[in-house]
């Protein structure tokens, strides 16, 4: 056979519609693996990016001395970005007043991610800012102009130094991490020292932040010295902020999901296409054999077929990939105000992979059975069909999917229990199947002649019917498990966030003021949220003995002075998962501790501690252990004492309210009549939340729209499988006077009925998965996904009709006497 | 017939049982027979009388139950797969009732097939000029689907005949046309054999086309009868 055979072959086989279909499979699989791979890779960039802005950074290393220089050049050495930040409190004066800020001396590459914005006027919205403050300039935000009455331009002095100020602070990307008391100073890192005010024991907090690739992160990391907890946080998104870190992490692990379940059905449809086109040449290989053609050169004449093919495919899916997902950024790029980075190879390297991975494990197998088909086929057609699946074949398909199923999880708990779902419901599935397929028969007896004819024909393909049901109801299985939990995961957020949620704090308000500021609220028509008493204290010594700061990083953490607050009823948003809370009415002296913060410190339940607030010292017993929502976006505390220890003077409070962006012109007068309050606004940071939340969302739609066309080809392959069966039949049918019409019915009550029980079946196992996935794995609390059972039927329904009558048309199109002929042997 | 003529074919206790469950079906026993070079032999019978059995356990695409088969003097039935299609590539060619071309090819490629496996050089050459000689040059190019039934048979002949075979097997040729075609199909047949001379053993039930081949045996419930054409 001349080498040039393969070529022949396959370019006259691509008039039939078997390689077509198996070339449309592999296309699909390889363009939705890259295509959601390329998406997926970079969104996740993106949302890194962006909630790298929360950071300023992709790494901070955080203490209270600055970290070595030589750590620097180090992390400069890797080819990261690096910039300096020191914050501290300090007065700062104008002419007449003084007022306690917050500064943040930042170096000329700050911020590292995210954006400064500035504006020329207290109240005129901010623009994204280049730059940092010149030497012996500052910018301040709004309240410090405010308060101290002066304008752009005006002199602040701080510590020994003064400074003009230029611009007005309006957004720094890190301003998300802290509530600070005092309003925000920004200034240039080498005008500190001129100020006098950084000295030996001072309050300060230095931060090296770190920005560039992952491994360069990774390798200097590792170069750190291992007692580096002890003097330093190193935090990345994740531990820089909780509700962010939680909300990327389900993110990543739905677009995981969202691939893998593309990847399975990509897998299913090469699979079926490529066993229909190994039946459909099982003639031609009997023909060549006849002819003289020994097993070998048959392998050969098909695998050249099938990589010339793959290679082929591969080209044009990958353009296609890059062309798909370059245009839905293209169209969402109104959306996305971010620049997205460029998609790297590595997708486009894990999509082709993928497809060939897929094509090698589930195409190859029904081709290599090719050589083993009997010639003796040429006689007797019935006699001899493809070889044996030998068990490394056979599990080839199997062990793949596992492969891929854990390399795309990433995780063995996501994979285990998709593995679970998957098997679990399969089994079970097959035998449903079979008894909603016998039931389907006995009712057919008694119905009319259509009804008969279609449920004659899904019954009389039992074995076809139940793995077409089982494909159906898995594609559909899936796409509802995707749907229902897309819901329920944002639903979970948006509760997290719900409408109306405060969006400004407000600190420092004196006990003597709360009726006063209330009022002022209610005048605003604004509903004032619960105040809390607030003070600073820390702690000195545990069960009788005094703690020194320098002994570790706990004891260090243990001794920071913190915000404190005190409380007869629980808190909203907390929950006690050890000891007891006091009681409300008579509470004895007590404190709880935020159960995190407990452990990492080394405290349990019954521990005295040594409390000192102002110049009061006082010993509590350590009475209970709270979990507390970081996500509310309530005030929350580590610390919370029992009431009654200390007076109510001793504190100032802080509350919040909701006002909307209409009335957001009317905050000066609510400043000017409070002057000590502190009114922080938090728009920004819900701002940034729920945009990465739209984002996630966005993601979510596009991976269903993906696996939705897989689905649809696993059942377009699925039944072209059966079209040579059907093809005889209704010729048959046709031939012995069945009116086109009543064939129609006949095909159009097989696949109603396919897809009103795959339907079924699909709201069974997406119940079971879904209730899996949601309480073990993502920890939300249990849902009713009701709808489940209303909508897989009607989508299955809807599909399965308009695909199975769309790919069977032929059948009652054909003239019975060239389909009797082509097809009836 | 010449007595001195060389034995190309031979089966000695052919035999082929099925086993369907717990049954075991007899198709063929005890074939004994004996095809001389440039004979041409009919095998006759009723349908399900094991005719195409028969056929295919002499071409080797299939191995019996019991006995054996041997060409130009050598084992077949017992070699293996890929032997048995070496030497078909070599010296065997056969014609289908359903015809058997490969529907993804040509003409002209359906018949340079059997050449290119046996390594002939002018493949195109040859299968061009056998074309001809059955009246289908101008439709090298075009596929078996826009062929009649009469031309995709004329198609196998070329096929059959361009790769010059010592043994041909015609399984039911004319089964599938319709009688003048098949007629032609018969006489072109038995015109190309006569010119090359070819051993032929021809597969049908239609005894007229029996007649016309030097003997003929009838194949009954599995068993050889011997017929009154073999006896003259």
């Amino acid at each position: 056979m001349t080498e040039g055979l393969p070529r022949q072959m396959l370019r006259r086989q691509w008039r039939g519609v078997e390689l077509r279909l198996l070339a449309a499979a592999l296309l699909l699989a390889i363009t939705t693996v890259t295509g959601i791979s390329l998406f997926v890779d970079r969104l996740e960039r993106a949302l890194v990016l962006e909630a790298s802005a929360f950071l300023a950074a992709d790494r901070r290393l955080e203490g209270r001395e600055a970290p070595p220089a030589a750590w620097e050049a180090d992390a400069q050495a890797q080819g990261l970005a690096t910039a300096r930040t020191l914050s501290f409190s300090s007065m700062a004066f104008s002419d007449l007043e003084a007022l306690l800020v917050s500064v943040q001396a930042v170096s000329p590459t700050y911020p590292l991610r995210g954006i400064l914005k500035t504006a020329k006027d207290p109240y005129a919205p901010g623009t994204p800012e280049t730059q940092t403050p010149a030497p012996g300039t500052v910018w301040v935000e709004p309240r410090v102009l405010l308060t101290l009455g002066l304008e752009l331009g005006a002199t602040l002095d701080l510590g020994a130094a003064s400074f003009r100020i230029d611009r007005v602070l309006t957004a720094t990307p890190d301003q998300g991490g802290a509530f600070l008391l005092a309003p925000r100073v920004l200034m240039a890192l080498e005008d500190v020292p001129a100020t006098q005010v950084v000295r030996p024991g001072a309050r300060v907090s230095h931060a090296l932040l770190l920005a560039g690739p992952e491994p360069a992160l990774e390798r200097f990391r590792e170069a750190l010295p291992e007692d580096l907890e002890a003097r330093f946080d190193f935090e990345d998104v994740r531990s820089g902020n909780r509700s962010l870190g939680r909300a990327l992490e389900r993110a990543e692990r739905f677009l995981r999901l969202g691939g893998l379940m593309a990847v399975i059905l990509a897998c299913l449809a090469v699979g079926l296409a490529a066993t229909r086109f190994a039946h459909q040449q099982a003639d031609t290989v009997a023909v060549l054999k006849t002819l003289g053609s020994p097993s070998g050169r048959i392998r050969r004449l098909y695998l050249g077929q099938l990589f010339q093919l793959a290679g082929l495919v591969t080209l044009v899916a990958l353009a296609l990939a890059y062309a798909v997902q370059a245009g839905l950024f293209q169209l969402l790029s109104a959306y996305v105000p971010v620049t997205l980075p460029p998609p790297g190879w590595a997708p486009l390297v894990l999509g082709a992979g993928t497809g060939w991975v897929c094509l090698l494990a589930f195409a190859l197998p029904p081709i290599l059975r090719l050589e083993a088909v009997s010639p003796v086929r040429v006689l007797r057609r019935d006699l001899a069909g493809l070889g044996p699946q030998g068990p490394v074949l056979r599990f080839a398909g199997v062990g793949t999917l596992l492969a891929l199923l854990f390399w795309y999880a990433g995780s063995f708990e996501l994979a285990g229990w998709v593995l679970l779902g998957l098997g679990g419901t399969g089994t079970l599935f097959a035998v449903l199947a079979l008894a909603l397929l016998r039931s389907g028969r006995v009712l057919g007896m008694q119905a009319g002649k259509a009804w008969r004819l279609g449920l004659a024909a899904l019954s009389r393909r039992q074995g076809a019917s139940v793995v077409q049901m089982l494909v159906f109801g898995a594609a559909l299985m899936l796409l509802l498990t995707l749907t229902a939990l897309r819901g329920s995961l944002l639903d979970s957020w948006r509760a997290q966030l719900p409408e109306g949620s405060p969006n400004y704090f407000v600190l420092n308000l004196d006990s003597a003021d709360r009726t006063a500021f209330s009022d002022a609220l209610e005048d605003l028509a604004v509903a004032p949220q619960p105040a809390f008493p607030m003070t600073r204290g820390r702690i000195t010594a545990v069960n009788g003995n005094a703690l020194d700061p320098r002994a570790g990083r706990a004891a260090a953490r243990l001794t920071e002075e913190r915000n404190l607050s005190w409380s007869g009823a629980l808190p909203e948003g907390n929950e006690v998962v050890a000891g007891r809370w006091w009681d409300e009415t008579a509470p004895a002296p007590g404190l709880s501790l935020e159960a995190d913060f407990a452990e990492s410190v080394g405290l349990a339940l019954g521990d005295e501690l040594v409390l000192e607030v102002g110049d009061q010292r006082f010993e509590v017993p350590l009475v209970a252990l709270r979990r507390v929502a970081w996500d509310s976006l309530r005030p929350n505390f580590f610390i919370v004492l029992s009431p009654g220890l200390l007076a109510e003077r001793d504190a100032t409070y802080l509350t919040s309210f909701f006002l909307d962006a209409a009335q957001a012109s009317r905050l000066p007068e609510l400043l000017r009549a409070f002057p000590s309050v502190s009114i922080i606004a938090i728009d920004g940071l819900l701002n940034q939340l729920q945009q990465i939340i739209a984002r996630v969302s966005l993601a979510v739609e596009v991976v269903l729209v993906l696996v939705l066309l897989a689905g649809a080809l696993v059942l377009l392959a699925s039944i072209q499988s059966s079209m040579d069966e059907r093809l005889a039949e209704y010729g048959l049918l046709r031939a012995l006077g069945g009116t086109r019409r009543r064939l129609l019915g006949a095909l159009t009550i097989e696949f109603a009925t396919l897809g009103v029980f795959a339907g079924l079946l699909a709201a069974l196992g997406a119940s079971v998965i879904i209730w899996a996935l949601e309480t073990q794995l993502f920890g939300l609390p249990q849902q009713s996904h009701g709808a489940l059972w209303l909508w897989g039927p009607a989508l299955g329904l809807a599909t399965i009709l308009s695909l199975g009558l769309g790919a069977t048309r032929k059948v009652v199109q054909v003239a019975p006497l060239r389909v009797l002929r082509e097809h009836g042997a | 017939m010449e007595e001195d003529l060389p034995i190309i074919l031979s089966a000695k206790g052919l035999g082929k049982r099925l086993s369907l469950g717990d049954n075991t079906l007899t198709i063929l026993s005890g074939i004994d027979l004996e095809i001389k070079a440039g004979e041409s032999l009919a095998l006759v019978g009723a349908s399900g009388s094991g005719k195409t059995t028969l056929l295919g356990l002499l071409a080797g695409l299939d191995t019996p139950s019991e006995g054996e088969v041997t060409f130009e003097g050598q084992p077949f039935s017992g070699e293996s797969e890929d032997t048995r299609a070496r030497r078909r590539a070599e010296s065997i060619a056969f014609v289908f009732q359903n015809f058997q071309l490969l529907g993804a090819l040509t003409a002209l490629e359906n018949v340079m097939i059997p050449l290119e496996l046996a390594g002939r050089g002018d493949a195109k050459g040859l299968a061009q000029s056998y074309l001809e000689r059955v009246g289908l040059a101008d439709r090298a190019g075009h596929t078996p689907r826009q062929l009649s039934g009469g031309e995709q048979q004329r198609v196998a002949l070329a096929r059959a005949f361009a790769a010059q075979p010592r043994l041909l097997f015609a399984d039911e040729p004319t089964g599938n046309l319709d009688q003048a075609t098949g007629r032609r199909i018969a006489d072109l047949l038995f015109t190309l054999n006569a010119e090359a001379g070819t051993t032929l053993v021809l597969v049908t039930h239609d005894l007229g086309l029996a007649a016309r081949c030097d003997r003929a045996l009838t194949l009954e419930g599995g068993r050889l009868r011997v017929t009154e054409a073999d006896a003259s």
